[in-house]
């Protein structure tokens, strides 16, 4: 975890009493978490009331370095303690280390959620569905009788809510072949969960 | 002995040797368990050696069993006395000693694999384990029920993805922010600072789409810091060196680049030779770069503009006066071919003509211009040549001057140049007073800068040294945090071992116990010291009174018949006394000796010997019979 | 089951009695390479020339023993009846015991071209999978994300194709459990009631 300068500076302004004062600090920090984490918190800090003492330029370096502190901490999933020793470099008080970190460690799974959806993912299966047929005869061919699967794979891709299908038939012995390849990956994966 | 068994057994057991849970103690231990567990034990020790784990039935492979058990444990630098029969006639004390010997020789890794700190690597596989587990275990759910596919499970909750819909590309866009706020020295002006209350919105707030603040926020802070550790690595490497300020070295590097790529832009020009005009104009250019860096990209484009829409301009004008001139003619086809051929004939002559007119003109130029520098040039040098006649006249004219008068004007001439001299003489004199002085201070002061510069030097390699040695340190801060994130979690994960806190305790029961004990030794002590110092003053006494008894029984004695007898009395009872006293003693030892037999006799029972011998008779038999059935086996053979 | 033949098919195989047997034999052979690979036009005048008749004969005489093929092994036609089928024709017993042969020999292979080109769907035909665990990303540099990583390959009409998909263990373990009960729905005692009623 590493900040630039500019980072330290914003952090220092947020963490001296003279430009956010102690009450004020509590709510800035929860409005930081709660700016990152939902679109409709994000211009939340401005309409506050608590901050009309404030002088705004201060309120948004301080807001932007927790920003970024925030962020950095749960990108690198920094322990409390390390937290604590940035923090104190640009002078915090114990007590200010101990509220950020209460109200960060309450939101830390929920911003490493969104900080964990940023990236690249095939289509994701998510369900499956399969309808048994038995296949009797077609123009060409009489009497087939064979028992045929359909199965749709559903799954999910990046930046999609709708559910995307892929379907495909299965004799009886090519979905025997698919189930026993699918089971040998449980059991493997079984067996490095039991390690 | 109840304690040292238990630690004994429960080491056992730790590396695997199957014990009834009934066993307390060695004595109830059989020589089957025994051998049994020896043989663990130096397998657990020596990792390479043959031996059956359990034993044979036949009664020389025993002894064979029991003899190269022996010998490995002495091979381990057992020093107590120690054969075959130890363990298959084994006795309580001697078994104990061995198991002791055996348990201390254990290696400690095996016995508790985590008393060292595990690797990275081990740490990583357990954490995959247990998230798969917990992932393995946990029930499914359908997609709709899930938040954008996280689900949140276990205790303390945490959350897993079983899903990819909300999922988003990394963007990232810049953010401003609010700069220098802090710092008091620089003016910030007045239309920023109302900017930054007023109008910057805050940093949630920037991206067009506000997923993308996480990507921004790490982005502008990774390229802060990559920008930082840029600089730092090159003030480091080169900028310390150099020993400017800063700022200095800023500037200069600055200007260094400039001129690179001046110098670039220079030799490119050169290369191009397709035109002069153009080179002229780069030229230009550079000379605007390296006065003023800013501007140059302006200059350059615009003046290349210029000149291009010159060219332009000129060819359109060109060609609009040609079709001017056509449109009036209208004749027929060929008529017009023709007339436009001749046109264009006679133009081209006309062309031709001009060209080569041009060109004899630009030579006719040429010369002009090299008449015009060497006439030029030789003005310069008839100008000179007047300038030097001008001054020789001047002297040759004084002299004439002077002429008249010879006689008079040599002996002032004289005097002026004698008082010019005294005056040299002085001045030279005057010099060198001030010289020594100046001459001195100067050498003083280039000593004193050449120290100065060493002395920066040195000071200059301490701070190269510190920032090393600052890089070191905060890197082995790193490590050393790493380690002991690492400890902790291996701490918070081991679970706290039951045994060693049992270990703990029992050793202090035991000192405990000891210290009871000691003190009540002490008590007893002090008791037997007491009851000693009695029976001396009791003894004593007793033997004073007797001297004096007697001794006033012997005076009267010479006197009376009567005394005489109790004289004799005396004596006797005092003989007696005296025997009974050394009877009493004498049972005292006895009863001492009878309580040391008694303890022989419980040593002597603790061995087994009755069960031993019998056992070894019955071993005996079957040597015996085993050695008569190899021989009747022999005897048949031959 | 019969097969009905239908009076014009008659009428074109009727020319087979007329020509020697072993030219039958050859007509035969020329109709099972047919269904093989495709008709040749140039093969009937050939034969025509050589047997001194019509082409349009041959053609007739070739092309309907190759639609009595394929339509009685499309009805999978047992020996009798389709000796009982092809009594109508009238022919002699050495050319009825020629067509069954002919029949019993090429059966499987008429039957397996059919397959080939009846109505397929994509169909499945390999799976292979790996495990992974994501170890970090640009934005999250810490974290053990266990993934399932598969690249399923299927067929339709002979073009082969391949997805690459991915799954978490959650979602494994319900595959696998959904698509084994699948498999098992057809060991059970009301579809095999419907196997056996069907046949």
């Amino acid at each position: 975890m590493e900040f630039g300068s500019s980072v330290l500076e914003e952090l220092s302004i947020a963490g001296d009493t003279a430009h956010i004062s102690d009450q004020c600090f509590n709510i800035l920090v929860t409005h930081a978490c709660q700016g990152l984490l939902a679109a409709s918190n994000r211009d939340d800090i401005a309409n506050d009331t608590s901050f009309k003492d404030t002088d705004k330029g201060s309120l948004k370096s301080a807001y932007s370095g927790l920003v970024t502190l925030i962020t950095e901490a749960t990108k690198w999933d920094a322990e409390p303690s390390s937290i604590g020793a940035v923090l104190e470099e640009c002078k915090f008080t114990i007590d200010r280390i101990n509220s950020f970190n209460n109200i960060y460690l309450a939101k830390k799974p929920l911003i490493q959620i969104l900080l964990g959806s940023i990236g690249k993912s095939p289509p994701h299966i998510v369900d499956v569905d399969w309808r048994l047929d038995y296949y009797i005869k077609n123009n060409h061919l009489d009497k087939v009788n064979q028992p045929v699967y359909l199965i749709t794979l559903k799954t999910e891709i990046p930046g999609n809510s709708e559910l995307q299908e892929i379907q495909f038939s299965c004799s009886m012995e090519q979905l025997q072949d698919l189930v026993g390849k699918l089971k040998d990956s449980t059991k493997c994966l079984e067996k490095i969960g039991q390690m | 002995m109840e304690e040292v068994d238990n630690i004994i057994i429960h080491s056992l057991r730790s590396i695997g040797c199957e014990l009834d849970d009934e066993l307390t103690n060695l004595k109830q231990f059989s020589t089957e368990v025994i051998v049994a567990t020896i043989v663990k034990c130096i397998k657990f020790i020596k990792n390479e050696v043959e031996l059956p784990s359990t034993l044979p039935p036949g009664m020389s492979a025993r002894f064979r069993i029991g003899a190269s058990l022996a010998n490995h444990i002495q091979d381990m630098g057992y020093n107590g006395e120690i054969g075959y029969q130890t363990f298959l006639y084994s006795n309580e004390t001697e078994i104990r000693k061995v198991f002791m010997f055996l348990v201390e020789k254990l290696p400690k890794d095996t016995t508790q694999t985590s008393d060292e700190p595990i690797g990275a690597s081990v740490l990583l596989q357990r954490a995959i384990a247990a998230k798969l587990h917990q992932q393995m275990t946990s029930p499914w759910t359908p997609h709709y029920l899930k938040d954008r596919g996280i689900t949140w499970r276990g205790k303390p909750p945490s959350w897993q993805r079983e899903g990819a819909a909300c999922m988003y590309n990394y963007n990232s866009q810049h953010l401003s922010r609010p700069e220098g706020l802090t710092d008091l020295t620089r003016k910030i002006p007045k239309e920023i600072r109302n900017y930054y209350s007023t109008s910057l919105p805050f940093v949630t707030n920037q991206c067009r789409h506000h997923r993308d603040t996480f990507a921004s926020v790490i982005e502008s802070n990774t390229a802060e810091v990559a920008k930082q550790q840029e600089w730092e690595n090159e003030w480091n490497h080169s900028g310390l060196a150099s020993r400017l300020s800063k700022q200095e070295f800023i500037d200069k590097k600055k200007s260094k680049i400039q001129k690179m790529i001046a110098d670039r832009l220079r030799q490119d020009a050169k290369r191009d030779s397709s035109g002069t005009s153009s080179l002229s104009d780069l030229q230009q250019v550079m000379a605007a770069i390296s006065s003023r860096a800013k501007t140059d990209a302006r200059t350059k484009g615009s003046r290349f503009a210029h000149s291009e829409k010159l060219l332009f301009s000129k060819d359109e004008d060109a060609s609009l006066a040609q079709m001017s001139g056509e449109i009036p003619t209208k004749d027929t086809e060929e008529e017009q071919q023709r007339k436009r051929e001749e046109e264009m004939q006679s133009l081209r002559d006309e062309l031709g003509e001009l060209t080569s007119k041009l060109e004899s003109l630009e030579l006719e130029i040429k010369k002009f211009s090299a008449t015009q520098q060497q006439l030029e040039e030789s003005i310069n040098t008839e100008n000179r040549q007047i300038d030097d006649k001008e001054s020789s006249y001047n002297v040759k004219k004084k002299t004439m001057d002077l002429l008249p008068d010879a006689e008079n004007n040599i002996v002032k001439l004289q005097g002026v140049v004698e008082t010019s001299t005294q005056r040299l003489v002085t001045l030279a004199n005057k010099w060198e007073t001030h010289r020594a002085p100046l001459i001195q201070q100067y050498r003083e002061l280039k000593s004193l800068t050449s120290q100065k510069e060493s002395e920066a030097q040195k000071k200059l390699a301490e701070i190269r040294a510190f920032r090393e040695k600052m890089k070191e340190v905060a890197d082995e801060v790193r490590y050393k945090e790493d380690l002991q994130k690492q400890l902790q979690s291996e701490y918070e994960r081991m679970a706290k071992d039951v045994n060693r806190s049992a270990y703990t305790r029992k050793i202090l029961e035991i000192v405990a116990n000891i210290k009871k004990q000691k003190q009540e030794i002490d008590k007893v002590l002090v008791d037997t010291k007491l009851i000693q110092k009695e029976i001396n003053s009791l003894s004593g006494k007793l033997d004073r009174t007797f001297t004096v008894t007697d001794e006033l029984i012997f005076r009267d004695a010479k006197k009376d018949e009567a005394v005489k007898k109790a004289y004799r009395f005396l004596a006797a009872l005092h003989e007696n006394c005296e025997l009974l006293i050394s009877t009493v003693e004498e049972t005292g030892v006895i009863m001492r000796e009878i309580r040391d037999l008694e303890d022989q006799i419980e040593n002597e029972s603790g061995k087994k010997v009755l069960a031993n011998l019998e056992k070894i008779t019955q071993d005996y038999q079957e040597m015996k019979k085993e050695n008569s059935v190899l021989m009747s086996k022999l005897k048949q053979k031959q | 089951m019969l097969l009905v033949l239908e009076d014009e098919h008659k009428k074109h195989l009727s020319f087979l009695p007329s020509v020697d047997i072993a030219v039958v034999k050859e007509f035969c052979r020329i109709s099972m390479e047919f269904i093989r690979k495709g008709t040749n036009p140039k093969v009937y005048t050939s034969a025509a020339q050589k047997l001194g008749v019509e082409a349009d004969q041959v053609q007739n005489g070739v092309e309907g023993l190759m639609y009595l093929l394929t339509e009685s092994s499309k009805l999978m036609l047992n020996q009798v009846d389709y000796q009982d089928s092809i009594i109508v024709l009238g022919f002699s017993e050495d050319l009825r015991e020629m067509l069954l042969q002919l029949y019993k020999e090429n059966r499987k292979e008429v039957r397996t071209i059919l397959s080939e080109i009846s109505m397929d769907l994509p169909h499945y035909r390999n799976l292979e999978w790996r495990f992974d665990v994501q170890l970090a990303s640009r934005s999250l540099r810490r974290q053990t994300t266990p993934l399932i990583l598969f690249k399923l390959h299927t067929e339709s009409y002979g073009e082969q194709e391949s997805h690459i998909l991915q799954t978490d263990p959650v979602n494994l373990v319900h595959l696998t459990k959904v698509l084994d009960e699948a498999l098992q729905e057809m060991k059970s005692p009301y579809c095999r009631r419907i196997v056996r009623n069907i046949k």
